[in-house]
């Protein structure tokens, strides 16, 4: 670690709050234990990890609203070790709650929500009014003032909640997963918020999250996993912990390559046509190149993000179990060899498909295709209508107009002979959670009809496709968000279905169950040549499909491959450039006033696009160096999914200005 | 043919296991089962009592004489017991009001003088008939022993065996049926228990229904190929076992061992008409199930049905009392059918040869209450 480390926020601003070695129990179960945690004033401070790490724990023991049993929390100056000194710490404290708008009043408008925290807080009426003002502005919700919260967006919910959080200007905001289920731009808007708050008050966040591709806005951030800390720092630091490379290569038939070479690199993924492999500090590509036969000249080396950081360290920790072996195809029988010419017409098919719940339109004339072997991804923000579209296609909820196909049956009109073609598997865990997981896959061998034989043959299959074979016996319930997620994919395989829906299948689940996850799915298209369909609000998923249609507010409003959406923005607003500064803060500001508009700032780097970014570059370093910012870094980097989807949403909202 | 019959028997087989082993992993819901059919219907048989015991009763004695000490003492335990005499009506009546005392017997002055002399004596009897059948009770039981102690006077005064030869007195020789000693446990548990079968046909296939619904899993049933009648008659199939269980446990736990209910007539004949009205309740539960959307409001719908399907059956109050037209709905409601058929399967010892006219109504009104139910549900799943 390097004397300036951490240099622009830590050991210089003073400290806010200091945790140490705390713990809670829930009953029985030691939920959390032994965390150390220091915040300190004006930083963004992330806490990071899958449902279930503690995040929710530890925000909610800081925030005085739970009592904890183990070690110390200091807030203030003052330990939190009565009720008493937690009451008069939580005047400086905004706490907002996980879940879309849950410490609001859904009858309540937008405007007595805020009033209602105001008075709450005791807050002068003259005070209120200037302070909800201001708010409003920079929140833009202003022009909704006297709208119920009940029929805001997801992302009008949040920003009104982190208003009501901030109305008695606390000097410590706690927010917990404030954008899930947010759809990006609303998420990119309630970033830029929060950054500005920082910057105008000095205001101090502790922000937790389940998506790992936000982490890089965090100043510092602490990993949390089963209730203990894993690592804790600033991203460049922790990527130092786990020091290596992401090797990426596009060979011939990626599926074969992965399995070449996986027994030698366990951490390896197949996104898209890319095989990506993290290489250890040390570890040279050429034996990659080897194993997965392309030239060493086709691997490209890169950063490793903080997902494959967060990985990495797992993995460093022995916190990992490791994977048995594959065996066989994903079926179990030998899948039909590659190049066979194969049937392309599509097996699930939306035409002009539409839903309205009274006069809320769900899902307006969405049109889409999916081929046999295809992955397709439904990308969208919660509201965004890509459940109540997989609901149609499955026969679930019928259309009010337009029609959802399924293997050239109409699904609204179809007997129930289709559905055993048909596998399905929900966003919530939808089996029996009292039943053991046999049991499970009994019952739904049964619903399909397997008999005997066949059904013991293919209930082995579907145990050893979730690597559950050891944990037959075991109630459902107990079991964390992956393996269930991974037997409940098991039982919507039992029939050796076509097609595939999966409606959101990885929400909750940690990033090493995603990936494990997806590592079957990429098995079923290739080699069952199974049509799936795929819901997603991670952003980062979206790689791995052949095909994305983005939703917005009920409309598809773009359908490409990953690779042909991201060109087509380079193509309309350039390349994406980082900037990296000592003080992104200040340097944010210089470039705002200098007209970047759309700089968005993501914990030490600066994004912005251009369409000359060599030209916008050196602009960009006299500006900040005219300034006294020292810039460390300028470099142009491939844009994310999430990029394409808040241009794609801004066009639309343009052209329908326009 | 025979493969989708095979398919349909398969589905059945599994979706009903599957509700008996949520049944058997839910020990809330099986401690509650079990506390309704044994000590639900232990207490019901020998706590509630419709009879009239120790009923307090206070006397205002203005003639004290041995006459009306005579007419006081007649009052006994266990159906009265005497407080006591207070000197003024007014105290009396404070006592009637609070509800110290159920009956006040006032005596007046020259109570002795005119019977001795042979004219009509009077005396005042105030009783609270606040709960109509104790009250009713308290009014006939008085009314024997004050008619009793007149003829007791009436023979001291004209000597026994000449009165009776005389007066025209009709002997009255009852004989009891079905229940010889009237003992009162054999109609309260037997009702308390086909009670308890109503409450948990209604509300155990409702609550597994509707916890489909609420934890989702219902979304993975209606995808998969399972027609709402394979999604439904498991459940009813299943908790219909479970309440037979249920019953059986009761009457050989309790009814029989401890209340010593005779059984007259056929057990597997009582058992086969139980399941039937489980079966037909249990429609009208799914039916509940497609109104609510949680635990929640399937309790509270329960309850809302479940009264007037008490009130109506003649469980409480027998069909000839009510008014015409709520008498005209009664055969509508199954648990008429059965309260008859469950009394006179037990205590009265009827077969098949009496009763096959209410068992076909109860099948017919199942049929149409099972598929109104399973309509909904299938409406509700699209």
């Amino acid at each position: 670690m390097t004397p300036r480390d951490d240099a622009e926020h830590a050991p210089s601003a003073p400290l806010l709050c200091r945790v140490r070695g705390f713990g809670k129990r829930y009953g029985r179960l030691q939920a959390v234990k032994g965390i150390d945690l220091e915040l300190h004033q004006g930083e963004i401070h992330g806490l990071i990890g899958p449902d279930g790490a503690g995040k929710s724990t530890l925000m909610k023991a800081i925030a005085g609203v739970l009592d904890f049993d183990q070690g110390r929390i200091e807030l203030f100056g003052t330990p939190l070790d009565s009720e008493r000194a937690a009451e008069a710490a939580k005047a400086q404290i905004g706490f907002m709650p996980q879940g879309l708008g849950l410490n609001l009043y859904a009858e309540l408008s937008v405007e007595e929500n805020i009033d209602f925290f105001a008075q709450l807080r005791e807050i002068p009426p003259a005070l209120r009014e200037a302070r909800k003002a201001e708010l409003l502005a920079m929140t833009r919700l202003a022009p909704f003032r006297d709208r119920a919260m009940k029929h805001l967006s997801g992302g009008m919910k949040q920003k009104l909640g982190l208003v009501c959080t901030l109305v008695h200007q606390p000097r410590l905001v706690i927010l917990d997963e404030p954008t899930t289920g947010v759809d990006p731009v609303s998420r990119r808007d309630f970033w830029a918020i929060l950054t500005g708050l920082l910057r105008e008050r000095g205001v101090t966040a502790l922000v937790s999250t389940a998506y790992l591709d936000e982490a890089s806005r965090f100043h510092r951030l602490a990993f949390l996993h089963q209730g203990r800390m894993l690592a804790e720092g600033s991203p460049e630091r922790l990527q130092r912990l786990a020091p290596g490379h992401i090797a990426q290569l596009a060979p011939a038939d990626p599926l074969a390559a992965f399995r070449a070479v996986r027994s030698r690199w366990p951490q390896a993924e197949v996104v898209g046509p890319l095989l990506r492999v993290f290489l250890r500090e040390g570890e040279e590509p050429a034996e990659l190149a080897r194993r997965a036969v392309v030239g060493e000249e086709e691997i490209t080396l890169h950063e490793p993000d903080l997902e494959d950081t967060f990985i990495a360290l797992l993995r460093q920790r022995g916190l990992m179990e490791e994977r048995a072996e594959e065996s066989g195809s994903a079926s179990g029988d030998q899948g039909d060899p590659a190049g066979e010419t194969r049937r392309r017409e599509p097996l699930i098919e939306a035409r002009g498909l539409t839903r309205d719940f009274g006069r809320f339109r769900a899902v307006d004339h969405v049109d889409f295709q999916v081929c046999p072997g295809e992955i397709f991804g439904l990308l969208g923000a919660n509201g965004a209508g890509k459940t109540t579209a997989i609901k149609m296609l499955t026969g679930i909820l019928p259309p009010s107009s337009g029609e959802g196909r399924v293997a050239g049956a109409d699904m609204a009109r179809a007997g129930q002979a289709i559905k055993s073609r048909i596998g399905y598997m929900s966003q919530a865990f939808s089996l029996y959670e009292d039943l053991t997981v046999q049991e499970n896959l009994r019952l739904f061998a049964g619903i399909y009809g397997l008999r005997n034989r066949e059904r013991d043959r293919r209930i082995e299959w579907a145990l050893e496709l979730g690597d559950l074979t050891h944990l037959r016996r075991a109630s459902t319930a107990s079991l964390p968000m992956g393996q269930r997620q991974r037997l409940a994919l098991g039982c919507a395989l039992l029939h050796r279905p076509q097609v595939l829906f999966l409606d959101e299948p990885t929400s909750g689940v940690d990033p090493v169950g995603r990936r494990r996850f997806w590592e079957i799915l990429l098995r079923l298209a290739r080699i069952e040549r199974v049509a799936l369909l795929v819901t997603t609000h991670y952003m980062s998923e979206a790689e791995h499909c052949d095909r994305i249609a983005l939703m917005y507010a009920g409309r598809i409003i773009a359908d490409a491959p990953p690779a042909e959406l991201k060109a087509r923005l380079e193509r309309r607003v350039g390349r994406l450039l980082s900037v990296v500064t000592a003080e992104p803060l200040r340097a944010l500001e210089r470039l705002e006033a200098a007209g970047f508009r759309d700089a968005a700032l993501f914990g030490r780097h600066i994004h912005l696009f251009s369409r000359d970014p060599g030209a916008t570059g050196e602009e960009i370093r006299r500006l900040l160096e005219a300034a006294h910012i020292a810039v460390e870094g300028i470099g142009v980097q491939p844009p994310g999914m999430e990029d394409v989807f808040v241009h794609e949403i801004l066009a639309r909202e343009r052209e329908a200005v326009a | 043919m025979r493969g989708r019959l095979l398919l349909w028997w398969l589905r059945l087989r599994v979706m009903t296991a599957k509700e008996l082993i949520q049944l058997g992993r839910d020990p809330l819901l099986l401690i509650i089962i079990a506390w309704f059919f044994t000590a639900d219907v232990y207490l019901a048989g020998s706590g509630i009592s419709m009879e009239l015991k120790h009923a307090p009763l206070v006397v205002v004695d203005l003639d004290h004489s041995a006459a009306s000490r005579e007419l006081i003492h007649k009052f006994r335990e266990p159906h009265f017991r005497l407080l006591g005499e207070v000197a003024h009506p007014v105290e009396g009546q404070r006592m009637l009001d609070s509800g110290e005392a159920m009956l006040l017997l006032e005596i007046p002055p020259g109570f002795q003088r005119d019977i001795r002399r042979g004219l009509q004596a009077t005396a005042q009897l105030r009783i609270d008939t606040s709960n109509t059948i104790l009250g009713t009770l308290a009014a006939a039981y008085s009314a024997q022993i004050v008619e009793a102690y007149a003829l007791e006077l009436a023979e001291r005064r004209f000597g026994t065996g000449r009165l009776l030869e005389r007066a025209p007195v009709i002997d009255d020789r009852r004989r009891v049926w079905y229940n010889p000693n009237q003992t009162e446990t054999w109609f309260m548990s037997i009702s308390e228990l086909l009670t308890v079968i109503t409450l948990l046909s209604l509300m155990l296939p409702a609550a597994a229904a509707v916890r489909e619904k609420e934890r989702g899993t219902i979304q993975q049933l209606i995808v998969s190929p399972l027609t709402p009648t394979q999604v439904m008659l498991p459940k009813v199939v299943a908790m219909t076992l479970a309440i037979l269980a249920g019953t059986a446990g009761s009457l050989f736990l309790i009814l029989l061992p401890v209340f010593q209910v005779p059984v007259k007539g056929s057990l597997p004949l009582f058992f086969l008409v139980t399941a039937e009205y489980v079966f037909a309740t249990a429609g009208l539960g799914l039916f509940i199930a497609t109104l609510a959307r949680n635990l929640g409001q399937v309790t509270l719908l329960v309850v809302l049905v479940m009264m007037p399907m008490l009130l109506l059956s003649g469980a409480w109050t027998p069909p000839e009392a009510m008014p015409e037209a709520l008498r005209m709905v009664m055969p509508i409601t199954p648990l008429y059918h059965f309260i008859e058929m469950g009394y006179a399967i037990l205590l009265k010892g009827a077969g098949v040869d009496i009763l096959w006219d209410s068992m076909l109504a109860l099948a017919l009104i199942g049929l149409a209450l099972f598929l109104f139910g399973a309509w909904r549900f299938r409406r509700q799943l699209g």
